[in-house]
């Protein structure tokens, strides 16, 4: 870890320990969100969105401003059909604007391509208001797991033991299944759907929500965090998306870095107000997990919902 | 009916497991301060939920609340009323060994056939009826090296065995089988009966539908009074399994369950699946399986065979994760210096 990010960590650490949690709201005024908007906000999402639930999570890493059943939200095992890297590569290769097909033949007009040598300014950061549905791509990588490297050395003990095994199992209703054997012309041509639990918890110091990854290959082994960052926009991988303990889990997770939510998400209240669109408060999450989806982009997590967001010009 | 059919096999997609790191974590701290060198069996709890997206299975999930609380932690919920729609509990037994040669010597398939009595016996009792989770219930063998912060594990999913196989007059998408009354009807039933924290967790139960094409839920314990209606009658269970021509594994234990307490040879079920955590009838099938086991079925002494060693990457092996990154206090102490 720099040292810097764990030098601001402590600090972080400290202000939240000796102040108190946003009791006003300032939703409007600065993009951010007091607890007891967080937790609407949250139920919100459950009740719009049922893939996500509440969890209490560890219970000594509980935070005693939140009520003790709801002290994150957590979707599980969302699909993550190709890798954001991979995605880019193409946008990069088309420029500024790309039509992507989908599976209906419809197609659409990404504008989140880039003109090739062109520095990203602070307008990146916020999304555009038409969703970016990506379609399917040959694209394929080929993606070590936990198990990849030194673990591969342990598995060679287990297939001296495996005749011993008394595990024969010849059953004819049992579906010979695997996604490896499925689809498989060779080794590198293998799509790997990997899957994610993606979580959402309240980060005091900045008042924001704060999303964070755990990444599954396809066999539903847990990824290293390093190569979470492979399907998170390669503008903030590693800038904006660092590894870090979760506040509710165990164990190292990526996570998307709040220090800018507060801003964009009052960019993103300014823009609907100058539409004409009251933004509500309880409302928050989907905005929020909108302009998630810039960072983590073929995550597909749900945060669909029936609302208008305003008459949008394009 | 579907006698000139000639179906074939019914092949069950195997359910997969997935473990969260909490669980891993909880189980060191829990060797190393209370098991010690104990090797007795844990009741642990795993959780799953339908499927609920076109290209991804759902899978039995352990997290770190599977684990029995340890002693002296402030005991928060932690039982089976602690599930939600997103993790309906499913109970299971953890054989924890202390050295990794305990691990290869266990009886693996007289472990699996213990599991597999319990759950005929809980068919035959009808205690299967009253809390259908039972039906999944599962094992779990582990050696946690506690050194090298690696876990070796093997999940196994006991399904009792129909022999001759149960075969297949029929399977498509619910929405192609039901009228489009019915299939309306039914999504808002099954998404009331998701919704409901009293049935959310509850994956198995009974629809029928009605000559007003009015589809309703009932619990297994209900069959009495469904028995009638049989004409009309799904045998409904949460499935975990995406794919458009398998239902998943749960639904084995479930027709054993039918044919053998309620004596029914020709079978019409409905693997439930969401789209989005809502119910999506393109996604969910309904098929019809016929059975044609022995009369050995009707007796309780008789235990059926069972199968259920999850595969690893295709093969008979057992799972291994290496956590030392997150867990050694001396890699910790490093990073954190």
């Amino acid at each position: 870890m720099v040292l810097t990010q764990k030098l601001h960590e402590a600090f972080k650490g400290t202000v939240e320990r000796i102040t108190g949690h946003r009791t006003v709201s300032a939703f409007k005024e600065k993009g951010v969100l007091s607890v007891t908007e967080f937790v609407d906000a949250g139920d919100n999402l459950v009740s719009k969105c049922p893939t996500w639930s509440w969890e209490s999570g560890e219970p000594s890493k509980r935070k005693p401003y939140l009520p003790p059943d709801k002290q994150f939200l957590i979707t599980r095992n969302v699909p993550c059909l190709r890798r954001a890297a991979s995605v880019e590569e193409e946008y990069d290769a088309a420029g500024e604007e790309i039509l992507l097909e989908n599976e209906d033949n419809d197609g659409w007009l990404a504008t989140h391509g880039k003109p090739k040598g062109t520095k990203c300014d602070l307008e990146d950061d916020l999304p555009s208001m038409e969703s970016l549905d990506v379609g399917k791509s040959q694209t394929i990588q080929s993606i070590s797991s936990y198990f990849g490297g030194g673990m591969e050395e342990d598995i060679p003990d287990m297939a001296e033991y495996e005749e011993q095994d008394n595990v024969i199992e010849t059953d004819p209703g049992t579906l010979q299944y695997t996604y490896l054997v499925a689809h498989e012309p060779d080794e590198e041509n293998i799509l790997r759907t990997r899957t994610y639990d993606v979580s959402i918890t309240y980060d005091k110091y900045y008042q924001t929500p704060r999303v964070w990854l755990t990444g599954y290959d396809e066999s539903r082994m847990l990824l290293e965090p390093e190569l979470v960052l492979e399907d998170v926009s390669q503008d903030h991988a590693r800038k904006t998306v660092t590894i870090e303990d979760h506040p509710h889990l165990p164990g190292k997770h990526a996570s998307v870095h709040p220090c800018r939510h507060g801003a964009v998400m009052k960019k993103i209240i300014d823009v609907l107000m100058s539409r004409g669109v009251e933004p509500e408060v309880d409302k928050y999450l989907f905005l929020f997990l909108k302009f998630m989806a810039s960072v983590i982009p073929t995550i597909e997590y749900d945060y669909t919902m029936d609302f208008d967001l305003g008459s949008s010009s394009t | 009916m579907a006698e000139g059919c000639s179906g074939s096999i019914l092949q069950f997609a195997p359910f997969q497991s997935s473990v969260d790191e909490g669980f891993w974590h909880r189980l060191s701290s829990l060797k190393l301060n209370q098991l010690g060198i104990d090797e007795s069996p844990i009741s642990i709890t795993g959780f799953y939920a339908p499927c609920t997206h076109p290209q991804v299975s759902n899978h039995l999930t352990l997290l770190s609340e599977s684990l029995p609380p340890e002693e002296g932690e402030q005991s928060f919920v932690r039982d089976r009323s602690h599930s939600n729609r997103n993790r309906c509990a499913v109970p299971g037994i953890l054989y924890n060994t202390n050295t990794i040669e305990g691990f290869h010597a266990l009886d693996k398939q007289c472990l699996l056939r213990e599991e597999a009595k319990k759950i005929w016996a809980d068919i035959q009792s009808g205690a299967a009826e009253k809390d259908s989770a039972l039906l999944s219930r599962f094992l779990l063998i582990s050696f946690a090296d506690l050194k090298k912060w690696s876990f070796h594990y093997w999940f196994a999913f006991p399904a009792l065995v129909l022999d001759p196989p149960a075969t297949l007059a029929d399977l498509k998408p619910a929405s192609d089988f039901l009228s489009l009354e019915e299939a309306e009807s039914l999504s808002v039933a099954c998404n009331e009966w998701r919704k409901s924290s009293a049935t959310a967790d509850v994956p198995y139960f009974l629809v029928t539908l009605g000559s007003n094409s009015r589809a309703t839920i009932k619990h297994l314990s209900d069959w009495e009074a469904c028995r009638h209606d049989i004409h009309k009658l799904l045998f409904g269970f949460y499935d975990p399994c995406h794919l458009p021509n398998n239902p998943g594994w749960p639904l084995r234990n479930f027709l054993g369950l039918i044919y053998s307490r309620w004596n029914l040879k020709s079978i019409r079920f409905l693997c439930y699946r969401e789209n989005r955590g809502f119910a999506d009838m393109g996604l969910s099938l309904i098929g019809e399986a016929l059975i044609s086991a022995p009369q050995e079925w009707r007796y309780e002494q008789h235990v059926p065979s069972s199968v259920g060693w999850e595969l690893n990457r295709g093969k008979r092996l057992p799972r291994c994760i290496t956590l030392s990154k997150s867990m050694d206090p001396i890699r910790l102490a490093v990073s954190a210096a």
